[in-house]
Order: C-alpha cells, then sequence, then structure tokens
C-alpha cells in the first residue's frame, strides 16, 4: 500500500502570506496535505494558525500566494486586495468545510435545520433528502435524540459536535477545525475529539488548529508547529512532539503540557 | 366628563390608520435603506446615510409642512391625509432604518462567516440566517418607534386632517373648559397606546423564546 506522503496533495498552500494592520500574520506559508491526511497545526496564540486556516477557505483572503484544490487554483481570477469571485468561493465552501471554536451555530434554527440548510440551499437537495443525510450524520455524532432541539438547548460539546454534523453535510473533501475544543472545559471537549477521532480513522482529511496535544499525538500522521507566523517545525507527531528540533518548539510543547 | 368622547371617537380612525400607513411605508422603505447604508460601496452608502440623516434633522412637523405645502402645488394637488401619511412614513423609513441597521449589527460576526463558510449565498445568508436573528433585536425598538408615532400622528390636525387631536381642539374652543376635552383626548391615546406595547412585549417574548442565545 502507499502511503500518504505518495499521494497527489489534495489541497497545497503555495506562499501565503496575510497581513493584518500592517502585520505579516502569516508569512509566506507553504505546505501540501494528501487525502485522508490529518494534520494538526500547534504554536503559541499570535503564531497565525487560525489566519492560515482562514485563508484556505477565503474567510480571510491572503494578500499573497495561492491555494490549491486537487491541482487547481481555488480562486483563480484573485488578485490581493480585490473581492474575489462569488462564483469561486461558492464552489471553495462546497468542498472545503470549517468548525469553529464558538461553534457558530445558528441559534433560531433547530438542530436538524442547522444541519440541512446548507444542504438545500448550496447542494440543492430536497428537504426529504437533506433531512435523511442531516439525520445520518446525528447518529455519527450521537445526538440524533437532539433533532429538534435548539441549540441553546444542548450542551457546548453537543453544539460542536452538530457543527461538524453541519460542515459534513455538504460532502466536504477536506475539513478545517479551527480550535474546536478550546471553548469547551476538558470533559466535553473530549467528546468532541472523540467524534474528532472516528472521522480521522474513517478517512476523512482535515486539518487541526488545536492545543490538544494529544490529539495530535494519538490521531494525527502529521503536525506543524508555526511560531511568529512561519513554519518552524513540520513532521511526524513522534517527531515534532517528542524530540523537537528546534528550541521554540520544546518550549513551547514544555509550556502546554504544564499547564495541562 | 365624558360629554365629548362620541365627538373625539369620530377622529381615532384616521390617528388609528395614518399611524399603521406611516409605520407601513416607514417598515417597508427602511429596508432598503438600512441595507443601502450598510454597503461596501461609499457611492450607495453615503446617500443613503446622508438622507437618513437628514430626515432626522428636521422635526416631523415641518416635514409635515413641507410636503404639505412643498409638494401640493397646482401640478400635484395633495389633500391633508395623504401629505401627512407621506411626511410620517419618510420619518419612520429614515428611524427605522436605523433600527434595522442596529439589529443587523447585533448579529456576530461568526454568524456571518459560518453562513459564508457553508457556501451560502450572500441572499440565503441574509434571509436564512442573518435577518431572522436581527428581527430578535428589532421588535422592541420597532414598537418604541409606532408608539411614538401614534402620538405623533397628533400633529396631522395642523394640516386639517380630522384626527383625535383636531376633534379635540375644535370642541374645546365650544366649551368653556377645555382641559377636560383633552383629558378625553390624552385618555383615548393611552387605550390605543396601551395594547401596543402589550402585544409588543408578548411579541418580543415569543421570538426570544425562539431565536434563544
Amino acid at each position: 500500500m502507499p502511503g500518504p506522503s505518495d499521494a497527489f496533495p489534495l489541497l497545497q498552500l503555495d506562499n501565503v502570506t496575510k497581513i493584518l494592520g500592517g502585520k505579516p500574520v502569516v508569512k509566506s506559508v507553504s505546505f501540501s496535505v494528501v487525502p485522508g491526511e490529518v494534520l494538526t497545526l500547534i504554536g503559541p496564540s499570535g503564531a497565525g494558525k487560525s489566519t492560515l486556516l482562514r485563508c484556505i477557505n477565503f474567510l480571510t483572503p491572503p494578500d499573497d500566494g495561492r491555494v490549491y484544490l486537487n491541482g487547481v487554483d481555488v480562486c483563480p481570477t484573485y488578485r490581493p486586495g480585490k473581492h474575489p469571485r462569488h462564483a469561486d468561493l461558492a464552489k471553495l465552501r462546497r468542498r472545503v468545510g470549517m468548525v469553529f471554536q464558538s461553534f457558530e451555530l445558528f441559534p433560531h434554527l433547530t438542530v436538524l435545520r442547522n444541519v440541512t440548510l446548507a444542504q438545500q440551499r448550496v447542494l440543492g437537495r430536497s428537504r426529504v433528502a437533506a433531512t435523511a443525510r442531516a439525520v445520518e450524520l446525528l447518529e455519527r455524532v450521537g445526538l440524533a435524540d437532539k433533532a429538534s432541539s435548539y441549540p441553546s438547548q444542548c450542551s457546548g460539546g453537543q453544539q460542536q459536535r452538530v457543527a461538524i454534523a453541519r460542515a459534513l453535510a455538504l460532502d466536504p473533501e477536506i475539513l478545517l477545525f479551527d480550535e474546536p475544543t478550546s471553548a469547551l472545559d476538558p470533559e466535553l471537549g473530549a467528546e468532541v475529539l472523540a467524534v474528532m477521532r472516528d472521522l480521522a480513522f474513517a478517512g476523512t482529511t482535515m486539518i487541526v488548529v488545536t492545543h490538544a496535544l494529544h490529539f495530535a499525538r494519538s490521531v494525527s500522521d502529521r503536525v506543524i508547529m508555526m511560531a511568529d507566523g512561519a513554519i518552524i517545525e513540520d513532521g511526524s507527531p513522534a517527531q515534532v512532539l517528542e524530540s523537537p528540533h528546534h528550541p521554540r518548539t520544546r518550549q513551547f510543547i514544555r509550556a502546554v503540557l504544564e499547564d495541562q | 366628563m365624558w360629554s365629548d368622547l362620541h365627538i373625539l371617537v369620530g377622529g381615532v380612525a384616521n390617528t388609528v390608520t395614518i399611524t399603521l400607513l406611516a409605520f407601513l411605508v416607514g417598515s417597508v422603505l427602511g429596508v432598503p435603506l438600512a441595507l443601502l447604508r450598510r454597503s461596501r460601496s461609499f457611492l450607495l452608502r453615503a446617500p443613503a446615510a446622508l438622507s437618513i440623516d437628514l430626515i432626522r434633522a428636521v422635526p416631523p412637523i415641518v416635514w409635515l409642512f413641507i410636503v404639505f405645502y412643498g409638494f401640493g402645488t397646482s401640478v400635484v394637488r395633495l389633500t391633508p391625509y395623504p401629505s401627512a401619511v407621506y411626511a410620517l412614513g419618510a420619518v419612520s423609513a429614515a428611524y427605522m432604518a436605523e433600527i434595522y441597521r442596529s439589529g443587523l449589527l447585533a448579529v456576530h460576526r461568526g454568524q456571518h462567516e459560518a453562513a459564508q463558510s457553508l457556501g451560502l449565498g450572500r441572499i440565503s445568508a441574509f434571509l436564512a440566517v442573518i435577518a431572522p436573528q436581527a428581527v430578535r433585536v428589532v421588535i422592541p425598538s420597532a414598537v418604541t418607534w409606532a408608539i411614538g408615532l401614534l402620538k405623533d400622528t397628533a400633529i396631522v390636525s395642523v394640516v386639517g386632517v380630522q384626527d383625535i387631536a383636531f376633534k379635540a381642539n375644535y370642541v374645546s374652543q365650544h366649551r368653556a373648559s377645555a382641559v377636560n376635552v383633552f383629558l378625553e383626548a390624552g385618555i383615548l391615546y393611552i387605550i390605543l397606546s396601551v395594547p401596543m406595547a402589550v402585544l409588543g412585549r408578548w411579541a418580543d417574548a415569543r421570538v426570544a423564546s425562539v431565536v434563544a442565545r
């Protein structure tokens, strides 16, 4: 069986740069992700991890560099400073799902409607088909019984699992997680990480920004350490987390472990 | 004291319909005005902001005179009643636009991003995600404005619309004491506005139970 590194990259970032408030937050970052790979991004706050993640689906359009999905530029006509084309963005976001730190479920809609809305509006699925898929996904994240509840009636961990189901509902090729457990206490965070672990084992391609180093170690195929907007270390979880080359990585890992 | 009430009640229909029509005009015209006011394009945003500020800078009674004497030229004859609806409708549109705008601003940025990240188009995102949440914030302010409008309609009597205030003023000139007449008018206004406040609280509670955060 060929290893992941032999496969053609699903996602490729080429010199992605983002400047916010006159300061470069992401500095010419390049890496690629192959199908089925689980990549964890670690690093101190302000390292540019979240901004980099948001550059991938153009929630924050990069100021320089390109993003490729299956070798194709996701926004070929895009030039920094201009608005990306709506059609390109729509296509990109159908293929790249995102899970936010603060869940961002739609509070006025039921759990079920949260998961069906984009299926119907974006993919044009019928209500029946969308509902069937939503129920299937809610079962997968262990929340089939919450379908008719409102987000406010769910715990934070439950809300985040619904948010994962909502992102999965569009059958994305890759899922981005922006600190998915940072707003949760450890117990609720664990139930979210368990769902993410199941997704990883089922072959979902994922990029995860997190401080949960045990998740990085036990689930991901690869860990990237960022500091000051740049990648300073990129390797297997064992290498980066247990025998880091860079002193900044050693310092960061020690600080996180002491905190936990 | 209730001897003139039956005359004043004759003005209720005008007071109520002018309030409703002006509120309706304002609620409808306020939507595009609020959206233009939020546009990314300066060419759309600036005129909207300017007209909102100009309308709000002039007292409603002055607008009423401007509409009544200004537009009601020999070409287009405006009778008092439509003048009142147009003037108060325009003022309402400016205030409702600001009420809508504050409602839209109250929707957290993350909600816009979640809608975008799901690939929802701008119209879908607005109608399905943003607007329903903005309504929650808009209702109490809109009801406050409507109640204020009900009372402000009293100014239409100066151009000759026979509303409650007009009738009260007319009757008072034929009575030894005007106080009783105006007390009765005041009570009529209370009878009309209290149910609006109750209805508003009910609507707010009802929306709050659905759009809980």
